[in-house]
């Protein structure tokens, strides 16, 4: 699997396990909501100061977890700071109207839910948000229970306020915080799975450029060896036209074979400057112009570009011009050079796979050659 | 040269008024240089030679003037924009030939741009032509306009890019013409419609309006494509 396709599985992994986190958060704040808190309020229904705010109290809580779940599955855009300020008014509310001696009961139900309801609004917010109006929360909590608590009962009230922060403020932080390391891991996990998948195809990439280079260097190899036995064994003489160019063409081909393996901005460019300089130790002075920005081509293009100019170019005598130019779908690269030994008048051109076309001409003032790459 | 005939009806050949240059070059091996392939062309004469520009703008009004891009460190595109407005033909040459440096010289307002390394045969043909307000097109500029990826550049026929394309790659033109199986007068016309093109895409200069007239005159353009062709041939108005 390609680094790339790896990083987007791994987006994916992490992607569930938030969605994961998102529905636990709501569950557990709309099952408090109904499980919990209706049958508190119908209990302490009797005895509230004013029961209808009680009730008003909760609708109002359910419209804000309606809107915060639609934010946390949909992206909905909801105003979180005027829906946490609703929050908090229903919560002074309810302590408002809670019977004294209640407190610490299922009626004054709002005081327990908050966290969780705050939870849906702050999930992917940070805990700083989540842990201020927690302790609003308690705040208000504390300013109920010493208006209501009396001298006999204060300590004890006092001790059961801290339990029932405890409690109630304790869980909604554990579940951000675990949802929070929770990404955080699948993140990590997933980018050095990715970066691990980039190291192996880098190295399978090299491997597989590695044996095919030593492919082509054996077969590049083999002629310049046959053609340097032929020289040490006099068969061949330094002194003939077609000696001096089979020289040449090995020589071009091997320099570009080098050429290709070298990390540089413009391969293309590259090779065939290895290919101009051994034209130019064999003194023949060579023009290598290049027009437009090179676009990133494949070295099997490259190859199919450059390699016949390397042929031509080794028959080069007095002097010689390469033309590149470079546009995003299309790279033609041509020579130009005196005509020398050859048929007069020679011309002939072939499609190679459709991708890069060859075309050569020969009259009896020039050689031309041209490669053209066209994006499919 | 196919044409012989200057604007304002002066010809050249033996006997007659012969094309004045003057030469602009820091460098007096390279002034040298070029003024001697100059003179030993008998249609040319080379009136004045200096360093700097003031130096053959007080001498005599030459018919060209030839002047490098590089002078005493610095790329003299200004002085290109300020002859060319005061009507004077700028043929621009240096060894700096990236296609932006050449496009940007050629919307100052030159008439053409000659690589240094593009030798006689060019800078001859390239001076003669542009006495005479016709467009020549050496290899350098093909490969100028034929890379040109700027998003205001002329639109450029398919045919036009093409001859363009094997111009700059230094075939002869029977090679292009054999090539795009066109005559080799065709492949002239296409090399000069684009060097118009880029002409009329230009900077507004007088020397334009005599280079749009002689495409006109040669049938290059035909002047309902550029719309009101008196006010643009005139040449007390500025090309828009």
């Amino acid at each position: 699997m390609s680094a790339e396709r790896l990083l987007r599985a791994g987006t994916a992994v992490v992607a569930t396990a938030d969605r994961g986190g998102r529905i636990a958060a709501v569950g557990i704040a709309f099952g408090w909501h109904f499980a919990v808190n209706v049958p508190g309020i119908a209990s302490g229904w009797t005895d509230y100061r004013v029961p209808w705010a009680s009730a008003a109290g909760w609708v109002l809580f359910t419209v804000v977890g309606v809107l915060a779940t639609a934010r946390l599955f949909y992206g909905f855009a909801v105003p979180v700071i005027p829906l946490l300020t609703v929050l908090l008014i229903v919560d002074v509310l309810v302590i408002a109207v809670t019977p004294d001696g209640h407190m610490f009961d299922t009626p004054n139900w709002a005081w327990g839910t908050i966290g969780w309801f705050a939870l849906l609004l702050l999930y992917d917010r940070g805990m700083v948000a989540l842990v201020t109006v927690l302790a609003l929360n308690a705040l208000f909590g504390l300013v109920g229970v010493v208006a209501a608590s009396t001298e006999a009962q204060g300590a004890a009230d006092l001790s059961r306020f801290v339990m029932y922060i405890y409690g109630t403020g304790v869980l909604p932080i554990a579940l951000m915080a675990a949802m929070g390391v929770l990404r955080d891991t699948a993140e990590k996990a997933a980018a050095t799975e990715a970066a691990r998948a980039a190291l192996e195809s880098e190295r399978l990439g090299a491997v597989h450029a590695q044996r095919e280079r030593q492919d082509r260097l054996g077969i590049v190899s083999e002629a310049a060896g046959a053609l340097l036995h032929d020289l040490a064994t006099g068969r061949a003489d330094p002194a003939d036209l077609d000696v001096q160019r089979a020289c040449a063409l090995a020589a071009g081909r091997l320099r570009r074979l080098i050429a290709e393996s070298d990390d540089v901005p413009d391969p293309l460019l590259h090779e065939l400057r290895a290919c101009v300089d051994v034209a130019e130790r064999q003194g023949v002075p060579v023009d290598l112009i290049a027009v437009g920005e090179l676009p990133t081509l494949d070295v099997a293009i490259r190859r199919r570009l450059a390699e016949p100019l390397a042929a031509t170019l080794a028959t080069a005598r007095h002097w010689a011009r390469v033309t590149v130019v470079a546009q995003p779908d299309e790279v033609v690269v041509s020579l130009t050079t005196p005509a020398t030994a050859g048929p007069a008048s020679e011309s002939y051109s072939w499609p190679m796979d459709g991708v890069v076309d060859y075309w050569y001409e020969r009259d009896e003032e020039l050689v031309w050659t041209q490669t053209r790459w066209r994006a499919a | 040269m196919d044409a012989d005939t200057m604007a304002g009806g002066m010809t050249y050949g033996s006997g007659a008024a012969r094309v004045s240059v003057a030469i602009v070059d820091d460098h007096p091996v390279v002034l040298e240089g070029v003024r001697s392939w100059l003179s030993a062309d008998p249609r040319l004469e080379v009136v004045a030679t200096g360093d700097n520009v003031e130096a053959v703008r007080s001498a005599a009004r030459a018919d060209v003037i030839l002047l490098d891009l590089r002078l005493h460190g610095r790329m003299a595109v200004d002085e290109v924009s300020e002859l060319s407005a005061a009507g004077q033909r700028v043929v621009v040459y240096s060894e700096h030939h990236e296609p932006n440096t050449i496009l940007a010289v050629l919307d100052a307002g030159a008439v053409a741009f000659l690589a240094k390394h593009e030798g006689r045969d060019h800078c001859v043909e390239t001076v003669l032509a542009a006495a005479a307000d016709r467009p020549y097109v050496p290899p350098s500029l093909a490969g100028a306009m034929v890379g040109d990826r700027r998003s205001s550049r002329p639109a450029l026929s398919e045919k036009e890019r093409e001859a363009l394309l094997l111009w700059f790659q230094s075939m002869s033109k029977a090679s292009v013409a054999k090539r795009m199986q066109i005559s080799e007068h065709t492949v002239k016309q296409y090399v000069d419609r684009a060097r118009i093109k880029y002409a009329r895409a230009g900077r507004p200069a007088a020397t334009k309006s005599a280079l749009l007239a002689r495409a006109i005159e040669d049938g290059l353009i035909r002047p309902e494509e550029i719309g009101t062709y008196r006010s643009y041939a005139s040449p007390d108005r500025p090309l828009p």
